[in-house]
């Protein structure tokens, strides 16, 4: 007997192999870093109900995934300050690349593919110049790293590909770093946090800041609509004292607007949006909040709050046909809909910061 | 069954836990640890204000002496850096660093170039750049060269004047919000107030207390060791006074304070964290002989600095081991370290 994974070995060997597909792994709706019970860590696939479609063992702590628009391959990020980048085949567990940044350079966490797969582009600081840069890699020939360009700011975290397949639109946190310091942020009291829309070849398309009083506000991760609608999660540097809203969205040419602004529902949150996700429908935007416990949701057209859920150490969001599904440091997933949360039980793991999603 | 009662001890410890002392603890740190150092800051920084205004000459003995007096007295209290210290951003207007943009020497260069004028009131003084203000402003006018040359002298004069006003006025306001407002936030924890629980309060501190040991480890010692192959020795922190060895040890000394009161209540906690602070404050003696860490670029020196980065380092990860479990500190996967 062969088994399928020696019959697709053996083509592999042929070079005719199509490769596997996401539906080979199961078919998920997401990725999502984790720590397992015997504290090792993981890339997960996660299905639509939240259980748990494959699972591969990474070399250290991930933070958020790429994932290949066609092949079931996901490049996994060590988190910040980490050099270290590896290319997974979900099916067997092969490591089948591996990046290193440049020299002076280390990646953010994230990163995102070209339409066609053909390219990534990875988050990364260019330390020495407290200078954020997109990193371009060609992926066909072996992840192969072939240029970059400026992030347009300081710190680039999440980035993602707008619908027209084209775009780039970037989180510049704002927050200057440097590994000869670890984690601790350098530039609190001038950072500049942005916006950012780039072609691919780097070229400027557009770039929003916030109100001055509001430069503290550390753009940070993303979610798009179908429509191109950006909906933007924000960490507040500026001290507990008066928190800010941490949740916005931008339409192209428009001005940002801001959801929470209510001194409550920001006080809600500790001034600190983990992660972002528009709901199934579109109609909705949630920002979550380990440090708040919560999730809150708000009405897209409205901008009005319209649930709050509360979640120990919630932190992954990520689109569901009724609502959102949620992941906790504890284990937990559990569906938001509008009658409330509704527990899918709790995983033998600790849900890293995101629920990536998988465009297929 | 010696194990037993210790074990049951320790249980009963645990239950009685936060709660109990809380309150104790808070007035403590209040009024043993806030409140003096805050009133010791705006006396020192009034006596800065007072001899500036006498003497404003770079080299004056006596300026000098009074720069030196009010920055430790600020050094002493900056790991306070919440609440009345983010009002009105007084805590960066007071000292703006790290300076990876050498935003400071700019911002003073185009004042001097231009003879502003928003030297001449407070007020106007107020709106200037947080770079170009504070105790990290004042020490390139005191100590850089390329500051104390005589032909802008007396527009430097002013500069320094308006800098050590506005230094004053700062301080003055810290301390006034402290005593007369947030202090008492503290002692009564409340629904509507910053914090809702003694609990709380607590938490505030330790983080304070966690926090400054990483600017201790990473920031001020990190920064001008750089990598092995690179190291940047004048990154280092007030290195043009000769300070940058004096403030890790001037924070060690108040964080020890801090550790202590917040462990009062346990005695094996406390004499863990003593040892650890005694053992980082004994690393820090044997580079008494290098005041601006300038031993960084070398091989020698680099190894003494090195392990005091690491005894710094070993009281932060007791800290967090041993003493946030007892304050209620919990320690979620996403919500303690954030990304």
């Amino acid at each position: 007997m062969t088994s399928r994974r020696g019959f697709l070995a053996g083509l592999l060997a042929t070079g005719v192999a199509p490769a596997a597909t996401w539906a080979d792994v199961g078919a998920p709706a997401y990725l999502s870093a984790a720590q397992g019970a015997d504290g090792a860590y993981y890339l997960l696939g996660v299905g639509p109900e939240g259980g748990i479609r494959f699972r591969q063992k990474i070399p250290g702590r991930g933070h958020a995934a790429a994932a290949h628009p066609q092949r079931a391959e996901a490049v996994g990020f060590a988190r910040r300050p980490g050099t270290f980048a590896f290319v997974l085949d979900c099916l067997s567990g092969d490591t089948v690349a591996e990046l290193s940044s440049p020299e002076g350079r280390h990646f953010y966490g994230h990163g995102v593919f070209s339409r066609d797969g053909a390219l990534l582009f990875t988050a990364e600081n260019d330390y020495d110049n407290a200078r954020g840069v997109i990193g371009v890699w060609d992926v066909r020939a072996g992840y192969v790293r072939t240029g970059e360009f400026d992030s347009q700011g300081v710190g680039p975290h999440d980035v993602r590909l707008m619908p027209d397949g084209e775009t780039l639109v970037v989180a510049n946190g704002g927050i200057e770093t440097h590994p000869d310091s670890g984690r601790t942020k350098l530039n609190i009291p001038v950072m500049q946090p942005n916006l950012t829309y780039l072609r691919q070849n780097g070229s400027v398309l557009e770039t929003v800041e916030l109100a001055p009083a509001l430069h503290m506000n550390s753009i940070r991760h993303l979610d798009l609509r179908a429509d191109g609608l950006v909906g933007f999660a924000m960490q507040w540097q500026g001290g507990q004292g008066t928190l800010p809203p941490i949740l916005g969205v931008h339409q192209r040419g428009a001005a940002p607007r801001l959801f929470g602004a209510d001194p409550e529902v920001a006080g809600q949150m500790n001034g600190y949006g983990g992660s972002v996700s528009f709901s199934g429908d579109g109609r909705h935007l949630a920002v979550s909040s380990p440090r708040g416990a919560r999730v809150q949701v708000f009405d897209v057209a409205s901008g009005a709050l319209a649930q709050v859920l509360e979640m120990e150490d919630v932190c992954g969001l990520g689109a569901a046909p009724a609502g959102f599904l949620a992941s906790a440091g504890t284990g937990q997933v559990a569906m938001l809909e509008a009658d409330g949360r509704h527990p899918l039980g709790t995983a033998d793991v600790r849900w890293d910061n995101h629920l990536v999603p998988l465009h297929t | 069954m010696r194990y037993l009662i210790t074990a049951a001890v320790t249980l009963f410890a645990a239950l009685a836990g936060p709660g109990a002392r809380a309150g104790e603890k808070a007035e403590a740190i209040l009024d043993q640890h806030v409140l003096p150092g805050m009133r010791l800051l705006a006396e020192r920084t009034a006596d800065l204000d007072a001899t500036a205004q006498v003497d404003c000459a770079p080299k004056s003995e006596d300026l000098r002496a009074a720069y030196g007096a009010a920055f430790d007295a600020w050094i002493s209290v900056s790991h306070l850096r919440f609440g009345p210290a983010e009002t009105d951003t007084r805590g960066f207007a007071l000292a703006f660093w790290p300076d990876t943009r050498s935003m400071t020497p700019k911002t003073l260069r185009a004042m001097i170039a231009a003879a502003d004028p928003a030297v001449d009131t407070p007020e106007s003084f107020a709106t200037v750049s947080v770079a170009g203000r504070g105790f990290y402003a004042l020490e390139y006018l005191l100590y850089d060269p390329a500051f104390t040359s005589d032909e802008t002298a007396d527009y430097s004069c002013r500069l320094v004047r308006a800098i050590a006003v506005d230094i004053a006025r700062n301080a003055a306001a810290l301390e006034a919000d402290w005593r007369q407002s947030y202090a008492d936030k503290m002692r009564h924890p409340s629904a509507e107030g910053p914090y809702q629980s003694e609990e709380e309060v607590l938490q505030e501190f330790f983080k304070a207390l966690v926090t400054d040991l990483e600017v201790d480890a990473d920031m001020r010692l990190g920064r001008p060791m750089g990598q092995i192959d690179k190291p940047r020795p004048t990154r280092a922190e007030v290195r043009r006074s000769g300070r940058s060895l004096r403030h890790v040890v001037l924070s060690l000394t108040a964080l020890r304070q801090l550790s202590d009161l917040l462990s009062a209540d346990d005695a094996g906690l406390s004499t863990r964290m003593d040892k650890d602070f005694d053992y980082a404050l004994s690393r820090a003696d044997k580079l008494s002989d290098d005041p601006a860490l300038a031993g960084v670029a070398t091989p020698q020196g680099r190894i003494r600095i090195e392990s005091l980065q690491q005894a710094i380092r070993a009281v932060r990860a007791d800290a967090n081991q041993f003493m946030g479990p007892t304050l209620g500190v919990a320690a979620g996967f996403n919500s303690l370290d954030g990304d």
